[in-house]
């Protein structure tokens, strides 16, 4: 009810009347137009590359795995749909044996992607990946891992790490010196 | 007695008819709802089961007859088993006192085309619309939910609130045709619809017919965003599907009321009396379609003011009006 | 009583409290690098950082440099302490690497915290990093110096609170380093604490190196049962499996830190080749049938022979539920034991220990620290209980005097006084001591009979006059010293030692000294066993009993005689005599091999129980996961099983007095649930010394000490002090000795594939006269021969040791058990040396 107490009740109950015909013109008039709706899976729409869906482990530029298995991303998630174990790689390098994501429970909130530290983990736009079995929306590592960088091609983690792994020694990383002789007093 | 088990045999034959009909017409009612609110909102609505997705009610009716019917474990079973089929049915038994059309002649017998032609049908379509609340009201007690709860208490006030405007904007009509008997009103309407005559009477009947179907924008019992699904909250399967099915066949006994009462009932020139009564039902159910594509919901102040500070007293001003008609 | 002001708060703290420590009292944690309450302060970080508003001081201070003191106001939270703290954060970030991803510290690094609290979220610094080299510390501590904020903690304890020496600083400035001048593994056993210590990542758990993080363990209160003090860790379980175990701190027994043996020593529980299944015969079959074939058999062979033909072996590793419930079922059944016990002179030993633990005696091992002397008899801490070496440290390092009466050649990274002779003159080396030291008055107040003794020490052996000049300089010493420890072993002493020293002890006492008495056992619940074996015979003569034909049944419960038992061809050749052979353990003992019924048991971690450490102490280790394969194991290493199972996979193994309850019952209906309470039950109604036992959830975090005194099942005193008696000694024999070693001899921690890295070749200590003698210099292979066998071995020659003594470790890879019973001599001529290439 409109309460302008400065009209009379009968002008205000005309417009009342108005502004329920305009509605009721309205959507009579859609009535007429062509619909808005882009029809599913005969038009699939372009979308943006940072939508939120389908997660990957991306590689460094080098083809290395980049994900290091610090177990940020499972920590972070708030559905716990993520583990893996972490261990060491012959050259050096930290890596998960195994890394396991639930489709089924997971919410796409991209939290993961956030919390990684190594661009590793990502988000993608397929989103396409529904199945009629609950355990198939289980992926491991192998169904995980793509080969490209992703979002982010040219990062390296251990460039800047200062470990010592096959990407490089002591001293041989982004915006380091070489390393101290503990057996020089010299400057 | 042959005459007695021939009127029972028509009896069945009507009953089956129109039965049909009417669950024939709920069903596809649901698929013109969908589709006319999607093109009210720009969409295309249905468009998958068969063309124009015409096979949508019966993929609908597979699906909801398939799906396993849930009880909560703190649900008052046999209430809430009942429920649904006491708004469906309540639903359904209005519809015996409408006539579809003069008396039909066939082999020398005369067959009123109404099943069964009540001298109070009136007051028997307001009972039934009064106990249809039931449904509404228990399941949402049964299903011991709060939100449920919510729905039914919400069901019953509403319906308190408006089956008194619904009954007093139907006084002027009694008056006019003298009688309680609807095929009784139909014949008073052979001159002139009485919606001509008492417009004001249509425009409460109507508001408050909506009002009693639990529609936009008096969906408030169920009222999704406040209360989930409120009183059908924990309804699944077919037993959520009678709710479904009362719902609309609730829309078409208040097409065809809308119709008797006002629009001159199976009256209409060319066309045979079924189906112009046929054709004022969809109307009237394309009209609240309308409604429910453009109005937003009241809210419970809104809806409580509308009817007990408007429709009731323009109904009584209605009715004094109408009676000083009459004496003059 | 100083009163000070703390963010609006008052309290009251102990004269010579920091206001960092008066912080924490209240509650409020003032970040902190340098600065630990074990270490004490050095004022190296900065962090610490505060405002003192009123009183002595004056603006921005570090709080762990300042005492409180009266009237003082501070406050944590003004703007300008804060922005300092800030500050020095950002220093502190500058050259440190972008590594926490990689970085095993991560989740729980002190520094990590401290940058996300101070609020410096980037880097401003656009400078190059500083980088180091980093070193291999061996297979325990893994060494990663870039992440290095100087902060000292580690030099600190290494040198200053532990004494050893090969880890340290280096070079100056930024470019100062902490590690050794060359490379190698870390000498101290107790270098594990170093990572628990460094407050970022210098110093990382190898071990566990990129396994998990803080946040994904399950972390549990426990002990360490890898010898006899017990001392309090916490374990960190993930997906069924250990992976890491941390010093736990405990007032009264281990302080801050543990032992490399303690906190590496938990591998056994997730080892691959750890029985979990139920055999017959060699045959996997279920629990259920294994008890019943057990029960069958047991009770067939009580009936046929009288229930003397059966004989229970308990352990000194298990809980003392499992002792009590083994107590109960022997004492139900009527069979013999439960042994525990080698030999007499075992016996006598620990259960003396445990009687003469009176409680004005017993001291706890943070109470041996405050000691002003210390005089160890039979013991060698390093190699038996080696936290106890941290302890003499903090009392040396306190101005104690530190006095070792051993044969063994002690290494010790603190100097100290060293009596070495042969076990079998310790005891007349010990009552010469006592002697000395004792003044006439106390000797007037003695008892006849002990006068009587006491004057029959013969002070004319040529022993006393070889060390005549170093007892007199102990004698005044201890004389001099007013808060003395007694140490005492219980593993190479004769069985009159550790009489001895608890006499030697209670005359002091009476001096007016403030005495204290410490033995070491040979078991983590030793004490326990000693408390419940009653007079049951020793485990020889349950060995002369089968050979006899006498005893037709024996059960081992958690208890391996391969291991310890030096017979060896004896022990094999009797076990095959047994008619039956019951075997219940969570270790691949080899007896398994022998058993006729076997039955898996859980360990500590997955049972958890009672022990009772040397001092009377009863603690409590809580369960810190149902046990079963772990995953790692389950899935070889790959991701888990995609499918869903009801059980956990080899999950039948119970705890070892579950299954003692299931035999002693007569049907198999045991119900689940209950039964350790009930065996509780019984040990407080048969043993009331354990009426005291507080209940489960409100077990004090110390534990509580029993002290049995005289209830313990025993001769009286009065029998055990003996004039000491020297043996005739011909210079022809060499005394035999077998003795501990740090890594390499205990059960348990043999176990573990890194402790396997730490052990050192297993060789022979020779006095170098001894070597001279015959002909030997360092590293040559000799073989000892013995009435039952020879063992070839590398000869050690040391002048730390008694001359006249050859000492050989139970080394796990050493065949020692040929050589037969634990004490004996060998004439010269047994010892051979052999060339590389001949077979011995």
């Amino acid at each position: 009810m409109n309460t302008d107490k400065n009209e009379s009740p009968m002008t205000q109950i005309l417009a009342d009347l108005k502004a329920l015909a305009i509605g009721f013109a309205t959507t009579f008039k859609h009535l007429f137009q062509k619909p808005f709706t882009e029809e599913y899976p005969e038009y699939k729409r372009p979308l943006p590359a940072r939508s939120r869906a389908r997660i990957i482990l991306t590689r460094d530029p080098d083809g290395g795995e980049r994900c290091v298995a610090c177990y940020l991303c499972s920590a972070v998630c708030p559905v716990s749909c993520i583990s893996m174990q972490s261990a060491e790689q012959a050259d050096g390098r930290r890596y998960a044996p195994w890394f396991r994501i639930n489709f089924g429970r997971c919410i796409y909130c991209g939290l993961c992607e956030e919390a990684c530290p190594t661009a590793a983990i990502q988000l993608t736009p397929d989103f396409e990946m529904c199945k009629q079995d609950i355990l198939a929306l289980v992926y491991e590592k192998e169904d995980l891992l793509v080969d490209h960088g992703g979002k982010d091609k040219q990062y390296n983690f251990y460039q800047y790490a200062g470990v010592v792994t096959d990407v490089g020694e002591k001293g041989t990383h982004i915006k380091e010196e070489k390393p101290v002789n503990i057996r020089s007093n010299l400057p | 007695m042959l005459t007695w088990i021939a009127g029972f045999i028509l009896l069945i034959v009507k009953l089956g008819i129109v039965l049909g009909c009417m669950l024939f017409l709920a069903a596809y009612l649901v698929w013109a709802e969908r589709k006319l609110l999607a093109r009210l909102q720009v969409r295309y609505g249905p468009n998958r089961a068969g063309k124009f997705g015409l096979l949508q009610p019966i993929a609908d009716s597979i699906k909801m007859i398939t799906k396993e019917d849930i009880v909560p474990e703190a649900a008052d079973r046999i209430i809430f088993l009942v429920a649904p089929a006491v708004v469906a049915t309540t639903a359904l038994l209005m519809f015996a006192v409408v006539p579809f059309g003069s008396s039909l002649k066939i082999w020398g017998r005369e067959i009123p085309l109404v099943i069964s032609d009540l001298n109070v049908g009136l007051l028997y379509v307001f009972a039934l619309s009064s106990l249809g609340v039931y449904g509404v009201a228990l399941g949402g007690w049964a299903s011991n939910s709060k939100f449920a709860l919510l729905g039914g208490i919400r069901g019953a006030a509403q319906m308190i609130s408006y089956e008194l405007s619904l009954g007093l904007s139907l006084i002027p009509i009694v008056m006019l045709a003298q009688s309680f008997s609807l095929v009784d009103i139909v014949q008073a309407q052979a001159n002139y619809p009485f919606i001509f005559v008492q417009p004001i009477s249509f425009a409460i009947f109507f508001i408050s017919a909506v009002a009693e179907s639990k529609r936009i924008p008096f969906d408030l019992p169920e009222a999704e965003n406040e209360l989930g699904a409120g009183f059908h909250m924990e309804y699944s399967g077919m037993r959520f599907g009678l709710f479904f099915i009362g719902e609309y066949v609730h829309i078409q006994v208040l097409g065809a009321l809308a119709a008797v009462f006002f629009l001159g009932g199976w009256r209409g020139p060319w066309l045979p009396p079924p189906v112009w009564l046929l054709l004022k039902i969809i109307l009237v159910a394309l009209v609240m379609i309308w409604i429910r594509g453009t109005l937003p919901r009241l809210r419970y102040d809104q809806l409580m003011e509308l009817g007990w500070k408007v429709l009731v007293p323009a109904a009584l001003i209605n009715i004094v009006i109408t009676g000083a008609f009459i004496l003059i | 009583m100083p009163k000070l002001i703390i963010d609006n708060q008052e309290i009251d703290v102990q004269p010579g409290t920091k206001v960092i420590d008066a912080a924490e009292q209240l509650g409020i944690m003032i970040p902190r690098f340098c600065y630990h309450p074990a270490l004490g302060s050095v004022g190296a970080c900065r962090v610490c950082a505060v405002k003192f508003l009123q009183g002595p001081f004056k603006g921005v201070q570090m709080s762990c440099m300042i005492d409180a003191k009266d009237g003082m106001v501070v406050s944590t939270t003004d703007e300008e302490a804060v922005d300092f703290r800030k500050y020095v954060i950002e220093w502190l970030m500058l050259h440190h690497p972008h590594d926490c991803p990689v970085c095993d510290e991560g989740g729980h690094c002190l520094l990590q915290d401290m940058t996300v609290a101070g609020g410096h979220g980037l880097r401003r610094y656009q400078g190059k990093k500083r980088t180091h080299h980093d070193q291999h510390l061996g297979p325990l501590v893994q060494h990663e110096m870039n992440r290095c904020i100087q902060c000292y903690r580690c030099s600190r304890f290494y040198q200053k609170f532990s004494g050893y020496r090969d880890l340290g600083v280096l070079q100056i400035g930024e470019r100062v380093y902490f590690g050794r001048y060359q490379a190698g593994t870390l000498e101290s056993p107790f270098s594990g604490n170093l990572i628990d210590i460094c407050p970022t990542g210098v110093y990382t758990d190898k071990p566990s190196r990129f396994i998990g993080r803080r946040w994904d363990y399950e972390r549990t209160p426990s002990l360490c049962i890898n010898c006899s003090l017990g001392c309090h860790t916490v374990v960190s379980t993930r997906y069924r499996e250990i992976v890491r175990q941390e010093a736990r701190f405990s007032e009264a027994v281990n302080g801050h830190f543990i032992c490399d043996r303690g906190r590496y020593g938990f591998f056994y529980a997730s080892q691959e080749k750890r029985p979990r299944y139920a055999q017959i015969n060699g045959n996997e079959v279920s629990w259920e049938k294994s008890i019943q074939t057990a029960r069958d058999q047991l009770n067939r062979i009580s009936q046929e022979s009288g229930p003397g033909a059966v004989a229970s072996v308990g352990s000194v590793r298990s809980s003392l539920e499992t002792q009590a419930a083994l107590s109960r079922l022997c004492q139900k059944k009527g069979w013999q034991g439960p042994v525990y016990w080698i030999d007499h002179g075992q016996e006598m030993n620990v259960k003396t220990a445990a009687a003469e633990l009176a409680d004005e005696l017993a001291v706890s091992l943070r109470d041996v620290e405050q000691a002003d002397y210390i005089l160890a008899v039979g013991a060698d801490p390093v190699n038996e209980a080696p936290m106890l070496v941290l302890a003499l440290r903090q009392a040396q390092r306190m101005g104690a005097k530190v006095c070792f009466l051993d044969p063994r050649p002690i290494g010790l990274p603190f100097s100290f006084q060293h009596i070495s002779v042969a076990p079998q003159a310790m005891d007349l080396i010990l009552a010469h001591l006592l002697k000395e030291t004792i003044d006439q008055d106390t000797i007037k107040g003695l008892e006849p009979h002990e006068k009587k003794i006491f004057d029959a020490i013969p002070n004319n052996s040529h022993l006393v006059s070889s060390n005549q000049k170093l007892l007199n300089a102990v004698a005044n010493d201890i004389r001099l010293s007013q808060r003395l420890v007694i140490v005492c072993g219980t593993d190479v002493v004769s069985e009159t030692i550790p009489e001895r020293a608890a006499y030697f002890a209670r005359l002091l006492a009476k001096m007016g000294k403030q005495v204290g008495l410490f033995y070491l056992l040979p078991g983590a619940n030793a004490f326990g066993a000693a408390l419940l074996s009653d007079d049951a015979p020793t485990f020889g003569r349950i060995l002369d009993e089968i050979e006899a034909g006498l005893v037709r049944a024996l059960v081992l419960v958690e208890n391996d005689p391969y291991g310890y038992y030096p017979d060896r061809p004896r022990l094999e050749r009797v076990l095959q005599q047994l008619d039956l052979l019951l075997v219940m353990d969570y270790l691949d003992v080899r007896t398994i091999q022998d058993a006729d019924v076997f039955l898996p048991t859980l360990t500590l971690y997955e049972a958890g129980g009672f022990f009772v450490n040397q001092e009377g102490r009863i603690q409590k280790a809580s369960i810190a996961y149902q046990g079963g394969h772990p995953i790692s194991q389950f899935s070889n290493g790959n991701h888990p099983p995609r499918s869903f199972r009801n059980q956990i996979p080899g999950k039948e193994a119970q705890p070892a007095w579950q299954a003692l309850i299931e035999l002693a019952n007569e049907n198999s209906a045991t119900p689940k649930q209950g039964v350790r309470a009930d065996i509780l039950a019984w040990l407080v109604k048969t043993h009331p010394l354990f009426s005291k036992l507080p209940p489960d959830n409100a077990f004090p975090s110390d534990g509580i000490r029993i002290n049995p005194g005289k209830d313990i099942h025993f001769r009286s005193a009065a029998d055990r002090l003996v004039v000491p008696t020297l043996a005739s000694e011909s210079a022809d024999q060499m005394e035999l000795i077998t003795v501990d070693w740090t890594f390499g001899t205990e059960e348990l921690s043999t176990r573990s594939p890194h402790l396997r890295k730490m052990e050192s070749k297993p060789c022979v200590f020779m006095h170098s006269n001894d070597a001279a003698q015959l002909d030997i210099s360092e590293g040559d292979k000799v073989a000892v021969r013995s009435d039952t066998g020879i063992v070839s071995i590398h000869v050690t020659i040391t002048d730390n040791m008694a001359p006249g003594v050859l000492i050989i470790p139970r080394h796990q890879r050493l065949d020692w058990q040929h050589l037969g019973a634990s004490k004996i001599t060998v004439s010269k001529d047994q010892i051979r040396k052999i060339r590389e290439e001949e077979p011995c």
